[in-house]
């Protein structure tokens, strides 16, 4: 029987012609997805990549190398900016248009009406380009995944299958870490099948957090699909114009320092006073802040000037911020949610402080001073500015 | 020359603040025991509401969705943004709705409101769900378009055109900002960072004047305050709730303790001599990177 919805499809972010990393990430776990998919149910759907721009026939031919089976391309000077009406029209145009799915796999191609699976970065860009393409195509969306996983599952649900037994072939598990970071929720995207109010929802489709996921190694011997697509923009659309981009430095700078220290909920007991010793340890180290996702949330009532200072999400270390793989990392107060633990685990030395030895932390640190952070770091500091003298002084 | 109308989308949210907050023994929240408030990006949407009442002296509407004590989200956002129309709604067939299904009810609620909106604020994302699709999906289906990570705004009332700065952040770029200009009307997320800045005195007297208002108003918030359940809204009972929800939480389990990638050498922070140790590995860690 042909189906109505096929393959994945991953929509690309570049950049001054280079791909985000995150965009190559995606198509290296789709195509891991899809080959054990094709084993699994003897099929043969591919992965394909979508890219608009302009002059992006380059990228689109590099997008096989990294692993697609085909690319559909919208090359346009009215696509060099990101402009959210125009980019998610005309990718709702291209995941339904015949002509190039005719080019992808002619046998099926007048049986498609959607893609089955659909990624996007969740970035400044992919979140909301995502919202909006799924609304578009009327379907569900999962946000800030870090594990995809296909299944056969056999469910029954008040009201997606109307209480019966029913069996969703070939369903996406998406899986999100919580806001703190503990727990791990599974979302799934499923049509209803209740004859109550019966729809079809598809694509299943989620944004997928940068830095997640390996991309493969680029082989210029792989083949596939490039096809063009001509979009169809509205002049009212063009309306919308983007004036200038400017490009700033951060005043929170995760790239150049070599020592982040962050402090997470174990500056409780005193949140003004131990903001301030972290500040005169970072200030020794000459490190950069970072907090934890719960501190961007304000949880403690501090100076003005220290709040919106620090308690910021673009201080937060972890899935939900910054990665960083700095050569030093003091984790003050932290207790090692993996929300967070993915943000530094790549850093070199890390060093944790806490009273507690059974916080998880441990498990990421080459040293765990135990302790409360208002008793070590006045002696850390007094150390540091020993030992640190004689290295300026040789 | 019109007047401006502008509407805020806010959300109750669990109150992360110290003394509020609960976890339980796990480390995950504690619902239960967590009191609610107006979300903190609620909060700063109403912050960007309200300088367009200072501005533009626009007229102000709020709207809701959730359960009966959200009121007191819009209470709290009538206070930062001096609004005259606080909607909540409200009703059992919305409950377990994802964005798609929040969306449907918000968007029939902001065409409901007294006037035609020309711009719609919401916050960046909420503190508990942190998808931030809310918003954006809402501006879809209202036919707005949509500008997220907003951080500053202006609008021409003559030419009925707005200039927003949007904040981009992209994996292993440079931070950029953005200006765009689009007609209105628009629907903006307010990025974390955005500020209102007053910097005439005819601003300042007017953010007063209007501050004062927003709190006599929200001292007597009931008459400003109407809730409408699935009926009085009209909106289509399968496309909102759980039937108008393509996705589900099929699971909730904790995440697996990583395995220790490190093995930890444990110091009691009291003892100066370990200290000293830590240090001097500390600075040995620094040197690498020097002379690398």
């Amino acid at each position: 029987m042909a189906e109505k919805y096929r393959h994945l499809y991953v929509v690309i972010e570049h950049e001054d012609g280079e791909f985000l990393p995150v965009s190559l990430e995606m198509v290296g776990e789709a195509r891991r997805l899809m080959d054990s998919f094709n084993t699994k149910y003897s099929s043969n759907e591919k992965v394909v990549a979508v890219i608009l721009g302009h002059n992006v026939q380059d990228l689109s031919k590099q997008l096989i190398e990294y692993g697609a089976d085909a690319v559909v391309y919208a090359d346009n000077p009215e696509l060099k900016d990101v402009r959210n009406t125009i980019y998610t029209k005309v990718i709702g145009q291209i995941v339904q248009d015949t002509k190039s799915l005719g080019e992808i796999e002619p046998e099926y191609a007048s049986d498609i009406k959607r893609p089955r699976y659909m990624f996007f970065a969740a970035d400044s860009i992919g979140r909301h380009l995502s919202s909006t393409t799924l609304v578009e195509l009327e379907s569900g969306l999962a946000s800030d995944i870090n594990k995809l996983v296909i299944e056969d599952i056999e469910m029954s649900h008040q009201q997606k299958t109307g209480g019966t037994k029913e069996t969703y072939a070939k369903t996406l598990e998406m899986y999100r870490p919580d806001f703190s970071g503990f727990l791990w929720t599974t979302i799934l995207c499923l049509d209803n099948r209740n004859p109550a109010f019966k729809r079809d929802y598809h694509p299943q489709s989620c944004s997928i957090i940068p830095g997640v996921f390996e991309p493969l190694k680029r082989d210029s011997l792989r083949e596939g699909k490039i096809i063009e697509f001509t979009p169809t923009i509205d002049p009212q659309d063009l309306k919308v114009k983007v004036l200038g981009r400017e490009i700033i430095k951060s005043e929170v700078d995760f790239e150049t320092p070599r020592t982040i220290v962050s402090f997470g909920r174990g500056i409780k007991d005193d949140p003004e006073q131990n903001i301030k010793l972290i500040e005169n340890l970072a200030k020794e180290l000459n490190a950069e802040i970072g907090v934890t996702l719960p501190m961007s949330k304000k949880p403690y009532q501090i100076s003005q000037a220290l709040d919106s200072k620090y308690m910021i999400p673009a201080r937060v270390i972890g899935t939900s911020g910054h990665k960083t793989s700095a050569m030093l990392y003091v984790a003050a107060g932290v207790s090692g949610a993996m929300q967070h633990v993915m943000g530094m685990k790549d850093s070199g030395f890390v060093v944790g402080i806490n009273p507690d030895e059974d916080a998880p932390i441990k498990n990421e640190c080459d040293v765990f001073i135990k302790g409360r952070m208002e008793d070590v770091i006045p002696l850390l500091i007094e150390e540091i500015k020993k030992q640190i003298q004689i290295v300026e002084v040789q | 020359m019109g007047g401006l109308n502008i509407a805020v989308i806010i959300k109750l949210e669990p109150d992360f603040s110290e003394g509020n907050v609960s976890y339980n023994p796990d480390g995950t929240l504690n619902r239960a025991e967590t009191k609610n408030t107006l979300g903190p990006h609620s909060a700063i949407a109403a912050h960007a509401a309200f300088f367009g009442r200072v501005m533009y002296d626009a007229e102000i509407s709020i709207g809701t969705m959730g359960p009966p004590i959200a009121d007191l989200a819009l209470q709290q956002a009538q206070q930062i943004s001096d609004a005259e129309e606080l909607c909540l709604y409200s009703d059992r067939l919305f409950a377990g709705a994802d964005t798609l299904g929040t969306a449907e009810v918000l968007r029939v609620g902001i065409e409901k409101m007294q006037e035609k909106m020309d711009i719609v604020f919401s916050g960046h994302r909420a503190s508990d769900g942190e998808t931030g699709q809310t918003g954006p999906q809402t501006a879809w289906k209202l036919g707005f378009t949509f500008l997220g990570n907003v951080i500053s705004y202006s609008v021409d009332l003559e030419t009925r055109m707005v200039r927003a700065k949007r904040l981009i952040s992209l994996q292993g770029f440079p931070s950029v900002i953005e200006e765009v200009e689009a007609p209105l009307p628009v629907f903006i997320s307010i990025d974390p960072t955005y500020k209102s800045n007053y910097n005439t005195v005819s601003q300042r007297l007017a953010f007063q004047k209007y501050q004062k208002e927003a709190t006599q108003r929200a001292e007597n918030y009931k008459d400003y305050f109407k809730i409408f359940n699935a009926k009085e809204l009209g909106v289509d009972e399968t496309l909102v709730g759980l039937p108008g929800s393509p996705t589900i939480v099929y699971k909730v389990e904790r995440v697996p303790k990583s395995t220790a990638t490190r093995s930890a050498e444990v110091i009691d922070g009291s003892d100066p001599e370990q200290i000293r140790k830590v240090v001097s590995k500390m600075k040995e860690a620094l040197a690498a990177m020097v002379i690398k």
